[in-house]
């Protein structure tokens, strides 16, 4: 009797795990997929940062709204600091047009691991149109990706700074 | 000092409705039912630790292990993933289920969940090493430091590391030795802090886990584990005590002596019936008087549950139960249960072998009555130093002579070598001297704990399994 438990327990806990691993091993692949597509995207913001070359930023009609407010942004795109998290790095580059944080784009994000891009993936865009909405820096970050969003927060800000100089 | 009689030649029993070997087939079965769930909480107690670790490999957990940083890193999200599995199997294994109790007894339960309590506290410490370690690693900085950051920086881990320091708490203060130097109240106390350990290392699996974050699926198997143990518990240790007290309403009816240092305690309520056939399993007791109502006792019903009545007979053997030995009549009475598999329920085979040295005999007292078997196939041993502590022998010789059971009183000093279980003047016996047909029957062990692995180890060396032997600690 003892001997059935043990070959239940044996057969059952070797169906769960490989069940899991087989989920697991389709998951890579899926993501190994989705990787190539997000890191093209990356590169390609990235390239199109450094090709309006733009780190110190170079505001072009910003001097008329800095008068109207201390607050205001000048037009242009600015790069954030690079934030080491232990996920990987994360920076992400700020466009202002009008005054106003028109576009927030993640030049890097956290890619250490394979969950760790997946939090990526979904965390971003929330923090992006937060960014958005409420115009500035201060937002909540994303529950279940603390850390990305602490990185992403921190490099916006330094972005935001360059924004006011 | 050893009487033997043997009163088989009038059988008071109705003559059985079941056809010969009836009750040999109706027992065997039983047994198989049971061994069958436990096999079943066996393979399941297995499984949902295997699950524990696929709900990581699902997740492309697997994928990791490609260099030491995160490989390190790996390994202590499983630790922490099977750690917990085996804290959540723990309660469940506390939480006095009646499938549990049925399939594998009260008393194995809570072995069980004392031998899983090391490996569970080694796992959550190796998940907080092994993650300070790879973190630090990816970091570049030292697990000291990274630890005092994790600290600062994250929501939640703060939390996490108190649990670690209550679970370290709560298993060195369950430790044999140390358990010994402290009152059992002190002990109970600091095992409720595990409910406490519990809690503070929730909130970082689902804020910091990113196996948990939302819109994974294994958040919600694990959300649904927690449930499952939570309402458990409820339903189990603080419902059921609650509504089986106000059910029956027990109260105190009197307090008789009972031989040496021991009283029967009786107790009249309502819905007895109910409670028909729990002769030999045990009760939570709680007597609900000033000064007594916080303790609670185990003890078995020394008397199956007749009409509107109850029957527990103890003995002087703890600051609580001293105090119980002048419970005043009318005294309201709080219960749980009945657990444990010493009773009818485990029966395997047609004969029945009841031993019980000291206050150890009286829960055999309560099973005799009501026991299935057919006059001559039952042996009752009954086991003291002195005819004084033989308690409820009168009454037990009244049940073998109606019943027709054979019963043999051994009264002496302990045997310094041989069979320890016997007195010293019966050195070189073994317990199928006693019991012609061993092998066809059920044995049931109570008392102390050194002299009940002395019966069962001579029952098992005559060639009986674990399946025909049960036995109850009775030393408290």
């Amino acid at each position: 009797m003892r001997a059935r438990a043990a070959a239940g327990a044996a057969l059952a806990s070797a169906g769960i795990l490989a069940a899991g691993w087989q989920a697991g091993a389709q998951a890579i692949e899926a993501s190994q997929v989705t990787g190539v597509t997000t890191s093209g995207g990356t590169n390609g913001t990235a390239s199109s940062g450094s090709g309006s070359s733009s780190t110190s930023g170079s505001g072009t009609t910003g001097g008329g709204s800095r008068a109207a407010s201390s607050s205001a942004l000048k037009d242009g795109s600015y790069t954030g600091a690079i934030e080491s998290t232990r996920f990987g790095n994360v920076q992400v580059q700020l466009v202002v047009s009008g005054g106003k944080i028109t576009d927030v784009k993640a030049l890097q994000l956290t890619d250490a691991e394979r969950r760790s891009q997946m939090i990526s993936a979904t965390a971003a865009p929330i923090l992006r149109s937060e960014v958005l909405q409420a115009q500035s820096g201060n937002v909540d970050t994303v529950s279940g990706a603390t850390v990305t969003s602490d990185a992403y927060l921190s490099s916006l800000q330094a972005a935001l700074d360059a924004a006011h100089a | 000092m050893t009487t033997a009689f043997r009163t088989a030649d009038r059988p008071a029993q109705p003559p059985s409705e079941r056809p010969a070997g009836g009750l040999a087939r109706t027992l065997r079965q039983r047994g198989r039912r049971r061994l069958l769930r436990e096999d079943f909480l066996t393979i399941l107690g297995w499984a949902s630790g295997a699950a524990a670790v696929a709900l990581y490999l699902a997740d492309g957990g697997a994928g990791q292990f490609t260099n030491v940083t995160s490989g390190i890193t790996g390994l202590g999200i499983i630790a922490g993933l099977i750690g917990t599995d085996l804290v959540l199997v723990m309660l469940l294994l506390a939480a006095r289920i009646p499938f549990i109790d049925a399939a594998i007894g009260h008393d194995r339960a809570m072995q069980v969940h004392g031998k899983l309590g090391k490996p569970a506290l080694y796992l959550i410490l190796a998940h907080m090493v092994f993650l300070l370690v790879g973190y630090g690693l990816a970091d570049r900085v030292n697990p000291i430091a990274e630890g005092i950051s994790m600290w600062n920086d994250l929501p939640d881990l703060w939390l996490a590391f108190i649990s670690t320091a209550l679970f370290i708490l709560v298993v060195v203060t369950s430790l044999v030795a140390v358990r010994k130097k402290f009152p059992y109240e002190f002990w109970y106390v600091v095992h409720l802090l595990t409910y406490a350990a519990v809690l503070t290392a929730l909130p970082h699996q689902f804020s910091e886990g990113q196996l948990f974050a939302p819109g994974q699926w294994q958040r919600w198997y694990w959300i649904a584990f927690y449930v499952l143990v939570l309402l458990a518990l409820l339903r189990y240790r603080i419902w059921a005590p609650i509504a089986l007290t106000f059910r029956h309403q027990l109260s105190v009816s009197r307090v008789v002596a009972a031989g040496d240092g021991a009283v029967s305690i009786e107790l009249t309520g309502v819905r007895l019936e109910e409670l028909t056939g729990a002769g030999g399993r045990f009760f939570i007791w709680r007597f609900l008087a000033p000064g007594l109502w916080w303790h609670h006792h185990p003890f078995s019903l020394s008397a199956d549950p007749a009409a509107g009545r109850l029957r527990i007979t103890i003995r002087n053997l703890g600051r609580g139960s001293a105090a119980l030995m002048s419970v005043r009549p009318g005294t309201r009475v709080a219960l749980s249960g009945p657990y444990g598999l010493f009773g009818h329920a485990a029966r395997t085979r047609p004969g029945l072998v009841l031993v019980g040295s000291g206050i150890g005999i009286t829960p055999l007292r309560a099973i005799l009555e009501r026991a299935e078997f057919e006059p001559g196939t039952a042996t009752v041993i009954l086991r003291a130093s002195t005819p004084e502590t033989l308690y409820l022998r009168d009454e037990i010789a009244g049940l073998c002579q109606q019943r027709g059971a054979t019963m043999y009183e051994l009264v002496g000093h302990r045997a310094r070598r041989g069979n320890a279980w016997l007195p010293r003047h019966q050195t070189g016996l073994r317990l199928s001297d006693y019991v012609p047909n061993l092998a066809a029957a059920d044995v049931y062990v109570c008392g102390p704990k050194k002299w009940t692995d002395s019966v069962l180890e001579d029952a098992r060396s005559t060639g009986l399994v674990d399946e025909q032997l049960h036995h109850e600690r009775f030393d408290w």
